[in-house]
């Protein structure tokens, strides 16, 4: 990526604040826009300018960044920041959240992040997926044995990455965000958040207060509350439906290593159903975009096709929680950026949330410590915007391909009964493990490459075929 | 429920339409009344752990967001919680008596080939028609999957040829006689108004993308709503990627679309 510095040109925008968001490029303009005003729309590669080092000096105080919320994105960005030298406040409106969530951790982020080995529950080695027909297919036979997916209690996970931002020097607060002031665009004025401060104790009553920032980082969740303040738009999303279920221990003993994914029009019609092991019970759960009213359903249907294996099993909880489909439009704005499942980032297919949420955090805190010098200068749109550029071109591959797998393989039953088949090949399993192990789309061998994609069409072909049959019986 | 697909290649892509019809306005409505969640209680207690069960349902149903069946889920998700599972409970009781798929040529989770045996050679559509019934049943009464009887059959033991010959070929006949039949009308067209002879016709630029147009037409357009679903799958293709640059475009076209 081509980086252009004209400090210059730059000092004279800065002189006058109010120039830097007039674009004179009509297809970007738009009130409140980019101060990197020179980049072209519609492409990732483009010419930015390292505006942050020439901004101005903040005089006697560090630069001061309030991240709302306190799960892996929040945790991770406030640990970075706070590393980097940037006075970080973290505020988290439930120490104690049992976030509704899979669990489930690729081994790239056990490495990246440090994590220790005892935060870990269970190491899932094995999965099996069930087709509509109750075809199973197991796999998990190329893993090396040091390779797994991680399954954590999220309760677990986000005390112990807040714990860390706390050791590194951010400030972290049990309070909930209300809402913000936000200064003109461009004026490099501070924004004003306002939140609920709780005393402690579950007591559930605080008082309000406000603080003066200069720079947000939403780190929310999927109702993001900062997300709303700064007009980043809406996602669709899906309705992810658990319910935890105790069952015996010798069916717990099946579920030790295991993972189930059950596809299905009756599980769910464009995502899967899921059993999934927890520390010492399992979630059994489904979720969907489009029919989010059938919820119950589906939920049936999901405990119905496991049902001789968690027979016996009583339900000590049951929870949802919404799970955005895609990105905001619009993700950064002036000094604020979202990260995590506020801004979106849940791939499809798998609806893998956790992981990103991390990395989208950890990048966009290294943005903000470059741009602003180790906390030296004040930062502006173009810093946070670097964060976006780093993360879409990481991640885009991983995040298209997963799309592709999505259209192609979760819309009716034929194409999921192929997907079953096809997860019985090595070369799949392989390629599929690596992928989301380590996060990486790897091509692969062509040749393998080739077979596979004349096996995926001949299965294809013929489930359907069978599926006009079907049609035909009828 | 699944609904039968029209018996052509791209059927593949019929049910997309259904799915983007869909999409659109659930978003709409419930992204208006997902906001609409009056108080910060409740906004709180959507995903609050410590709250009692009940209330999670409660909250659990104003976010799944169904207004009529709100009576009916509550008084059956606690009777879930009361009984453990396995004893039948709730919308599965009612037609699910543990019948498994039942016919004597299904052996041990796959079809026994010895049972399909005609005239010394294996009978391939008769395999495929049990195959596809077994899958109807089991699309209106879903099983439960089970360790002890899996299912073990795999449609690629089916030989290509016996695929190709029950529907490829009754396709490829009507596809080859829709293009011969295009063909010879429009090179007798071209012919009328240029002169140019079939033989003659072959070696023009013109001519040739013509001709590679009408194949390439035949084979993509079988039925009239081929062309809508074309259109669609096009727009879909890149839909993931128009989202993802919505933030780079900075303008109201990314906020209007994901609305």
């Amino acid at each position: 990526m081509a980086a252009m510095s004209s400090s210059s040109a730059v000092s004279s925008q800065y002189s006058d604040f109010i120039g830097l968001h007039r674009n004179s490029i009509p297809s970007t303009c738009a009130a409140g826009n980019a101060g990197s005003s020179r980049f072209l729309p519609l492409r990732f590669r483009r010419f930015q300018i390292r505006a942050g080092k020439a901004s101005p000096l903040l005089a006697g105080r560090p630069l001061r960044v309030a991240v709302i919320g306190g799960g892996p994105a929040g945790g991770a960005t406030a640990e970075t920041l706070a590393k980097g030298g940037v006075e970080t406040v973290l505020i988290e409106r439930k120490l104690d959240n049992c976030k509704p969530c899979g669990g489930a951790i690729p081994l790239c982020m056990v490495g990246e992040f440090d994590l220790p080995l005892d935060i870990i529950d269970r190491r899932v080695t094995k999965m099996k997926m069930i087709s509509p027909s109750n075809v199973a297919v197991d796999i998990g036979r190329t893993l090396k044995p040091n390779e797994y997916i991680g399954m954590v209690r999220r309760e677990v996970l986000d005390a112990y990455l807040r714990g860390r931002a706390a050791e590194a020097g951010a400030a972290v607060i049990n309070g909930l965000f209300l809402r913000m002031d936000q200064p003109p665009a461009g004026s490099g004025e501070r924004y004003k958040i306002y939140y609920i401060e709780y005393s402690g104790h579950g007591s559930g009553t605080g008082e309000k207060k406000e603080m003066e920032v200069d720079a947000i980082v939403g780190a929310d969740g999927a109702n993001s509350r900062v997300a709303k303040e700064m007009g980043a738009g809406e996602y669709e999303y899906a309705i992810a439906f658990q319910e935890r279920v105790k069952i015996p221990e010798d069916k717990m003993e099946y579920y030790k290593e295991r993972a189930e994914m059950y596809v299905g029009d009756d599980v769910s019609p464009d995502f899967y159903g899921w059993v999934f092991p927890k520390c010492d019970h399992v979630a059994v759960g489904t979720g969907t975009v489009t029919h989010k009213s059938d919820i119950k359903r589906f939920q049936a249907a999901t405990r119905l096709r496991a049902r001789d294996k968690i027979a016996g099993g009583k339900i000590i909880r049951v929870e949802a929680h919404p799970i955005p489909e895609h990105p905001r439009p619009r993700r950064v704005l002036d000094r604020v950026a979202l990260v995590g499942d506020a801004a979106g980032y849940v791939t499809k297919c798998s609806g893998e949330g956790i992981y990103f949420a991390a990395k989208s955090g950890r990048m966009c805190a290294e943005a903000i410590v470059e741009g602003s010098a180790n906390g030296r200068r004040m930062i502006d749109e173009g810093d946070l915007r670097r964060y976006l550029d780093r993360f879409d071109r990481t991640y885009w591959p991983t995040y298209k391909v997963l799309d592709v797998l999505q259209k192609l393989f979760y819309r009716s039953n034929p194409a999921r009964e192929a997907f079953v088949e096809m997860c019985a090949d090595e070369y799949v399993q392989k390629m599929t493990f690596d992928s989301y192990l380590y996060k990486r789309v790897v091509p692969g061998n062509p040749l393998e490459d080739l077979k596979l994609a004349v096996n995926t069409i001949g299965s294809l072909v013929r489930a359907n075929a069978l599926r006009r049959e079907m049609a035909n019986i009828s | 429920m699944a609904s039968s697909m029209p018996p052509s290649l791209p059927s593949i892509f019929s049910t997309f339409s259904a799915k983007t019809h869909q999409r659109h306005p659930h978003g709409i409505l419930l992204s208006v009344c997902h906001r609409n969640l009056p108080s910060l209680f409740v906004c709180r207690s959507v995903d609050d752990g410590s709250e009692a069960a009940a209330v999670e349902e409660k909250k659990v149903e104003s976010a799944a967001n169904t207004a009529a069946a709100k009576v009916e889920n509550k008084a059956e998700v606690k009777e879930e919680e009361d009984e453990p599972l396995g004893s039948s409970n709730g919308a599965a009781a009612a037609k699910l008596e543990p019948s498994a798929f039942k016919d004597p040529r299904w052996v041990r989770g796959t079809w026994d080939l010895s049972q399909f045996v005609r005239d010394g050679n294996t009978d391939w559509d008769a395999v495929i028609d049990a195959e596809a019934g077994r899958r109807k049943w089991l699309e209106g009464n879903p099983q439960a999957s089970s360790n002890d009887e899996p299912v073990l059959f795999d449609t690629s033991i089916i030989p290509w040829w016996a695929w190709v010959k029950r529907y490829h070929l009754p396709e490829a006949e009507l596809l080859n006689g829709r293009a011969a039949m295009v063909g010879f009308f429009t090179a007798y067209f071209v012919d009328s108004l240029t002169g140019i002879g079939l033989v003659n016709q072959m070696g023009n630029f013109f001519c040739k993308t013509l001709l590679f147009v009408a194949v390439a037409g035949v084979l993509l357009i079988r039925k009239n709503e081929d062309i809508e679903k074309l259109k669609k799958l096009i727009e879909e293709t890149t839909f993931y990627d128009k989202q993802w640059r919505a933030t780079w475009q900075d303008d109201n076209k990314g906020d209007s679309r994901n609305g």
